[in-house]
This record gives C-alpha cells, sequence and structure tokens, in this order.
C-alpha cells in the first residue's frame, strides 16, 4: 500500500461517511454542511487520482455554488431550522429510501467493479492533463461549450425574470 | 506529481493545528464570567428571532445575487483551463471565448439595466 | 479507447450556413434580451413578438435554403467538427441531414404559432397570460402592486426563443454530450414558463416546481447513462458508439445495456412516456395556457427527433438490448394515456392525458426501425402539433369572469352559444382521435401501417394495441363534442372572449393545417420521407 493509496482511503472514506451523514441527519443546515465536507472530500479524491482541473472544478462548482446555492434556497424559504416532527420522513420511508438506495449501489458495485478491478492507469504520468483538456474544450467541444454559455445566459435570465418583485425605477429604461 | 501537494497538505495542518490551539488556551487559561447579554447571539443588542423578518423569508434579491455569483463562477472555471493552455491554443480559441464571455454579458446587461444590481 | 484530444490544438471546421438556422434563432433571442435590457417599457411587447416571429420565419428560410440547397455546395452531412488528422478518426458535433432539418423547419413553423398565442393581450386592454412577479407568494400584497402597475413579463419571448434554439439543436447533435446540452438549454426556459401563469398561481408554481424537479432527476439519468456508454466505446459519437457495438464483444460489454437504459429514460421523461409520465398531467395544467400549447407540441417534436437519432444512429446495432423495454413502454404509454383520459373533469389534464397517449402511438412508429417509420413519426410530429397548439389556443379563450373555464362540465352547451369555436375544437378533438378526413388519421395510419409492415410481431401486437387505445379515446373526445353541441349551457354560462388578430391567425393555422393534412397529406408525407434517411 502505497502513500497514495492510503491519501486515497481516507479521503474517500471522508467523503462516503459525510454523504451518510448528510442525507440521515434531520437538521436540514447541517446536511448542507455535511453535503460541503463531502463534496470537497471528493475533490481531495480528484487530485489523489491526479486530476487538478477536476478537482479544481469540483471545488469551485460543487463546493462554491451548489452549496451556496442550497444554503439560499433554505435562507429563501420558510424551511425551519431545527428538525420537525410533523414534516420529518416517516420510518417506513426512511427504510424504503435504504433499501432502494442499497441496492442501487449494490447493482452499481456488481456492475462495475468486476468491470474495472483489473484496470491500471499510471497516475503519476496521466494521461490528460490541464492542457489537453483545454485542447479538447476549445477544439472537439466548441458546439457544447459555446451552448453552455446560452444555458447560463438562460438561467441567470430566467432568475431575474421569475425574482424581479417590484417595478423598482423601471423607469430608468424608459 | 504528487510533490507540489506536500507544502500545501503541510500549511493545511499547520492551519487547523493552530486553529484547534487557539480554542483549547482559551478554554483553559481564559476566564469564564458569564451573563446574559453575552449568551445571546452575535452579543450585537438585537433580539435573535426564529426567522428572518416580513413572513419569514429572507428577501428573494438574495437569491439573484446567489445565481449571479454561480453563473460567474462557472465561467470562471472555463477561463483557468483555457489561460493555462492559452499558448497553444489559436486564435480560433480565443474568438471561442470572447463570444462566452460576451453571451453571458448580454444577460449581465439586462440585469444591470432592469435594476437586478441596486440594492433599492 | 479513443485518445480524449489530439497531439496538436485542431480547430472545429464549422459550416456556417448549414447552421446559420440555429444561429439566427439564437441571435434574435440574444437581441430580444438587449430589447429587454434598453427599449422603453411600453414598446416592449411589440417589439418582442415581431422579433421573434420574424427572427422565426427567416431561420424557417434559411432551413429551407441549406435543405433545398440551390446552389449545390453540399450542406448537409456532419459538421462542427474535424477529422483527426493521424487517427482518421472524425469528431462531429451536428449532424445537418433530413431529420434534422425536418424536425428544425416544423419547430420553428409551430413555434411561431406558439408565440402568436403567447403574444395574447385581448386588446392591449386585459392582461397577458403571464403573471408579472412569478416569485411572490400566491395573493400577497406585492403580487397585487406588481398587477396593478401594469407590469408584463415580456422576458417569456426571448426565453420561448431559447427554448426553440434548444429543440433545434437537440435532434441534430451528433453525440451525447452535445445532446444532454441541448436537452437543458430547450429544458431550463420551459421550468421558468410553466410557473408563470396569470391566474391560479399555486398550480403554476407547483408545475414548475415539480418540472423542474423531475426534470433534473431525469437529466441526471441521461448524464449517467452517458458516463456508462462512454465507459462502453471509449467515445461519445453515435457513429463511434455504433461501430463499438458492432464490432464487440469489448470488455465493458457489461456498461451497454444500463448505458443505453438510463439514456433512453432520460429521453422517454421529455415525451411523457409512461412510466416517466406523472409530471405531464401537472404541469399541463399548471402551466399558462399558450406555454402548454407550445411545450406539448414543439418538446415532443424535439424529443422524439432526438430518440429517432438514438434508436436509428447511435444505438442501431445494439438494437437487441434495449427494444423490449422501450416495447413494454410504449404499450404502458398508450394504455395508461388513453384509460386514465376517460376519468379526466379538467380539460387541460384530459389534453394531457392525450399527448401521452400520442407519445405511445409515436413510438410505435419509432420501433418500425425502417426509414417508412421515420417518416411516419416526421408526419405525425407535424400533425400533432398543429392541432395541439390550435386546441390549446382554444381553451385558453374560453373564460368565466376573466380566468379562463378549463372544468368540463363548463363547457356545456358553449356549441350552441359559440357554433365556430366549439366547431372548431370538436375537428381538433376528430383530429386527435384519428378520424378520417383529420390529419390524426393519416398520422396513426402510417405509424401503424409502418410497425405492422417492418415491425413483425412484435410490431403487429404494437398495432393492434394502439387501435383499441384509439378507440378507447374516441370515446373520451365524443363525450367532449356531445357536451358542447348536445347538453344544455348551464345558468353562469362561459363565454369565449374575442381573440387578438394573432391569436385567431394561430388557432386558424392550426386548424386548417389539421384539416389540408387530412384531405391532402400526400405533399407532406413525400416531404417526410424524403426526409427520412440518417446521415453518419
Amino acid at each position: 500500500m502505497t502513500t497514495r493509496d492510503l491519501v486515497f482511503v481516507v479521503v474517500g472514506t471522508i467523503t462516503a461517511v459525510s454523504a451518510l451523514l448528510a442525507v440521515t441527519t434531520r437538521h436540514v443546515v447541517h446536511a448542507a454542511l455535511w453535503l460541503l465536507v463531502s463534496l470537497g472530500s471528493l475533490a481531495g479524491c480528484y487530485l489523489v487520482l491526479g486530476q487538478e482541473l477536476v478537482g479544481l472544478v469540483q471545488l469551485l462548482v460543487y463546493v462554491g455554488a451548489i452549496v451556496v446555492l442550497v444554503l439560499f434556497a433554505l435562507m429563501l424559504t420558510r424551511a425551519p431550522i431545527g428538525p420537525q416532527s410533523e414534516i420529518s420522513t416517516p420510518a417506513w420511508q426512511r427504510a424504503l429510501a435504504v433499501v432502494l438506495g442499497g441496492a442501487t449501489s449494490a447493482l452499481l458495485a456488481a456492475l462495475l467493479l468486476p468491470l474495472l478491478a483489473s484496470a491500471q492507469v499510471d497516475l503519476d504520468r496521466p494521461e490528460t492533463g490541464t492542457t489537453q483538456i483545454a485542447q479538447a474544450v476549445f477544439g472537439t467541444w466548441v458546439w457544447p461549450f459555446e451552448l453552455l454559455s446560452v444555458l447560463l445566459l438562460v438561467a441567470l435570465i430566467g432568475a431575474f425574470a421569475v425574482s424581479r418583485l417590484v417595478l423598482h425605477r423601471e423607469g430608468e429604461a424608459a | 506529481m504528487s510533490e507540489p501537494y506536500v507544502p500545501i497538505l503541510f500549511m493545511l495542518g499547520l492551519g487547523f493545528a493552530f486553529a484547534a490551539l487557539s480554542v483549547f488556551t482559551s478554554l483553559v487559561v481564559g476566564p469564564k464570567r458569564y451573563n446574559r447579554a453575552k449568551l445571546e447571539a452575535y452579543e450585537c443588542g438585537i433580539q435573535p428571532s426564529p426567522q428572518a423578518a416580513g413572513g419569514g423569508r429572507i428577501p428573494i434579491k438574495y437569491y439573484l445575487t446567489a445565481m449571479l455569483f454561480i453563473v460567474f463562477d462557472i465561467e470562471s472555471v472555463f477561463l483557468y483551463p483555457f489561460a493555462v493552455a492559452f499558448n497553444k491554443l489559436g486564435l480560433f480559441a480565443l474568438v471561442e471565448m470572447v463570444l462566452f464571455i460576451l453571451t453571458v454579458f448580454v444577460a449581465y446587461a439586462y440585469v444591470w439595466r432592469r435594476g437586478g444590481l441596486d440594492w433599492d | 479507447m479513443t485518445a480524449v484530444a489530439p497531439a496538436a490544438f485542431q480547430q472545429s471546421n464549422v459550416d456556417y450556413v448549414a447552421i446559420l438556422p440555429m444561429l439566427i434563432v439564437a441571435s434574435a433571442a440574444l437581441v430580444g434580451v438587449l430589447v429587454e435590457a434598453f427599449a422603453p417599457r411600453r414598446r416592449r411587447h411589440v417589439i418582442q413578438v415581431s422579433l421573434a416571429v420574424v427572427g422565426l420565419l427567416a431561420a424557417f428560410a434559411a432551413v429551407v435554403w441549406v435543405a433545398v440547397d440551390p446552389n449545390k455546395v453540399g450542406h448537409k452531412g456532419l459538421t462542427m467538427g474535424f477529422t483527426d488528422g493521424t487517427t482518421n478518426h472524425s469528431v462531429f458535433a451536428l449532424a445537418i441531414d433530413g431529420p434534422a432539418l425536418f424536425m428544425q423547419g416544423s419547430i420553428v413553423l409551430m413555434g411561431v404559432l406558439g408565440i402568436l398565442t403567447m403574444a395574447e393581450r385581448f386588446g392591449g386592454v386585459g392582461p397577458d397570460a403571464f403573471t408579472p412577479s412569478g416569485a411572490s407568494t400566491p395573493g400577497s400584497a406585492s403580487e397585487s402592486a406588481a398587477a396593478r402597475a401594469g407590469a408584463l413579463t415580456s422576458e417569456v419571448f426571448p426565453l420561448t426563443m431559447f427554448a426553440i434554439f434548444g429543440m433545434m439543436i437537440f435532434p441534430t447533435t451528433n453525440d451525447l454530450i452535445g445532446m444532454f446540452v441541448a436537452l437543458e438549454v430547450l429544458s431550463l426556459p420551459l421550468y421558468i414558463l410553466s410557473g408563470l401563469a396569470r391566474r391560479r398561481r399555486l398550480l403554476s408554481q407547483e408545475a414548475s416546481l415539480k418540472y423542474f424537479l423531475l426534470g433534473a432527476f431525469s437529466s441526471a439519468f441521461f448524464l449517467f447513462g452517458t458516463a456508462l456508454l462512454y465507459g462502453y466505446a471509449g467515445s461519445v459519437y453515435f457513429g463511434d458508439l455504433s461501430k463499438a457495438v458492432a464490432t464487440g464483444p469489448l470488455a465493458m460489454n457489461g456498461l451497454l445495456l444500463p448505458g443505453a437504459f438510463l439514456v433512453f429514460v432520460g429521453l422517454l421523461f421529455k415525451v411523457g412516456a409512461v412510466p416517466f409520465h406523472a409530471w405531464t398531467p401537472d404541469v399541463y395544467q399548471g402551466a399558462p395556457t399558450p406555454v402548454t400549447g407550445f411545450m406539448a407540441a414543439c418538446t415532443k417534436a424535439a424529443a422524439f427527433g432526438a430518440i429517432l437519432r438514438l434508436a436509428y444512429v447511435g444505438l442501431d446495432t445494439a438494437r437487441w438490448e434495449w427494444t423490449n423495454a422501450v416495447v413494454i413502454v410504449a404499450i404502458l404509454t398508450m394504455v395508461v394515456g388513453s384509460v386514465l383520459s376517460v376519468t379526466q373533469t379538467d380539460m387541460k389534464r384530459l389534453l394531457a392525458y392525450s399527448s401521452i397517449a400520442h407519445a405511445g402511438f409515436i413510438l410505435v412508429g419509432v420501433l418500425a426501425f425502417d426509414r417508412k417509420g421515420v417518416g411516419a413519426v416526421l408526419f405525425y410530429l407535424v400533425a400533432y402539433g398543429f392541432s395541439t397548439i390550435a386546441a390549446f389556443g382554444i381553451v385558453s379563450l374560453v373564460r368565466q369572469n376573466g380566468g379562463e373555464a378549463t372544468h368540463l362540465s363548463q363547457w356545456a352547451g358553449l356549441g350552441k352559444r359559440y357554433p365556430l369555436t366549439a366547431g372548431a375544437f370538436a375537428f381538433l378533438m376528430l383530429a386527435f382521435a384519428g378520424i378520417p378526413l383529420t390529419s390524426g388519421f393519416v398520422s396513426k395510419f402510417g405509424v401503424f401501417s409502418a410497425a405492422i409492415g417492418t415491425g413483425g410481431a412484435t410490431g403487429t401486437t404494437l398495432a393492434v394495441i394502439g387501435v383499441v387505445c384509439s378507440a378507447i379515446t374516441v370515446f373520451v373526445y365524443a363525450r367532449v363534442i356531445v357536451l358542447m353541441f348536445f347538453s344544455d349551457a348551464p345558468d353562469d354560462a362561459v363565454e369565449v372572449v374575442t381573440p387578438s388578430m394573432a391569436t385567431t391567425f394561430s388557432i386558424a393555422i392550426g386548424t386548417l393545417i389539421t384539416l389540408a393534412l387530412g384531405v391532402l397529406p400526400s405533399s407532406l408525407l413525400d416531404l417526410a420521407d424524403r426526409a427520412s434517411q440518417f446521415v453518419r
């Protein structure tokens, strides 16, 4: 077991445990914070596997943006801060969720592990670095890349069109 | 490959250790004199309420702030590899990136003109 | 496994004429956003509507130009990519071929009618169909303040244009990643639009949230399937995928079936196939009625275009892996859609279940696995699209106390008081039922005969089930017609408000096309048949 394996096991365990805590805790804010830990350590997993850019994107987009959005969503709704017995998930739903989640994980593990268990990758000399990814994004994937700018634009316009409440200083545009 | 991360990990550990040490030291050596005002959240003199003012909802404006942050956050995700590989990419890639930024800025101009950036 | 990137940077070759229709729609939408930003408030509505209509018509002209190709340049084929010099491996993001151009042309034309119904303001004095403050609590002071101030959400027009842009790309993409981004570009505006109904705000907000959550879920399925298929073939391009299946068995064979299945789930959700249909009735009911019509026609067309490309180009060689699952989905969709439409008491929900049943009929055509089947599906999508936009246009006119009267009992006796409107609606109902001399008959005949012709025993079974389900739906539509013409109007009778020229035009065109395609279908059938060849 190399140092890399050891670090990966540690970071991976943190990811998995905090993900479990995120879905089992009864405090909705705690769930968001555990999600933060989980997504952050997933970025660590990517780093250990030698994919700097993916780790960075994970940090920027998931830890930075997605968790911020989750917290904002909590603030913008009338979500209660503490655990509430009347809206908490009933036991049978929790049991069903455990069964479903477990079954899906088992299915995926049964599918992926035998296929990829013997795969070998040289992590010290990764095939793709940031430069290669940039060349692929701007060379091969131009079209989806430019479409993404449209998607971001639509997201912003939709957000503003929906959330605009009053006509404050609407006259300015006239 | 992994050598550049050793100093970073070292710094990370140092940071955690410093924080833990500070908290621990103040627990041990700090004086403990409690009163009601000190136990309140923020100690700012305003009574904390379980919900935000006006119907228990934080103004929807903050949603636009979050969306603005996210949109430009994702834009920066693409700027990073572009900047790293700039010398190997041609003029075509520069045009692509400019188009990308211009498209997103159209939305920005719209939000700005319609008063989305004013905090009344 | 193919390498992710070529050794040196290689830029994409782009046939700008071939992608001109999409560029026109995108530019019109961008200009629309700038109009929102800089044009004075009073003029916005007029500018937006005319900009959208002109943009769409120009895009249609460009589609025709690319398809007819008067200068014999040869715009059809793969574009937006390159062939790697060393490995001779082609990566192209877009496939400009017959089905793609046919879908683009029909989506753009149906989009024009959709925009025209959305532009309805009842003479400029009444309010339009969209709320000025989507995020306010229904019934709150800020909501009524915005309504009193006469605010308008004219952003709906650029948003619709962006949705049309995504819909045009959806059946044109040649790889799974592009298809995913197109899926998002077309879905995001629809999530927003369906939450903007002026009346019955809670219902509309619920519809939007439900659509968004389930849509995000199905997108995740699609993306996961994409990852598995990439693991299988080492590429997300449809050509490579098909080749990998043909030359297999590969080491990663176990990834093919779950990958194909998950990708299909993502696409079948968009057409509202059972068991991925749960959102359809709620969203169709809650969304503003003109948006519902637009969504029913154009989203269905775009998603079926994408399903066709996936089934006939990407996963054609793996057909034995996924056909049975899709056959079951098709049967369930037809049966559930038609049986549940019997029990509906709300007009919009009834039309929603009818659209689910129609999705099942169209799937029968997809499962014919033949050029004839492709042609029949293309024809069906156009015929159904125009009828459904007109039908929802009429639903938006039947009102009581200013709000839409969508409960079936409120439609009683409508035919005696408004014979023209009720007559047009009855005719559209007959078309949905598939009565001869309407486009519905020709399109159903097309998909069922294609299924019997080349679908083998499965195709015949599907066609028989389809005919039985059509018979069930005939009962539903006949009940509506009887209600309108042969029962007495209640005391607090609804009225049919007089629409603007735009809505009248779009309802009339939709109804006329339904009639024309029923009486003289041959020219469009020929066109669809000639357009049914995919490029690889």
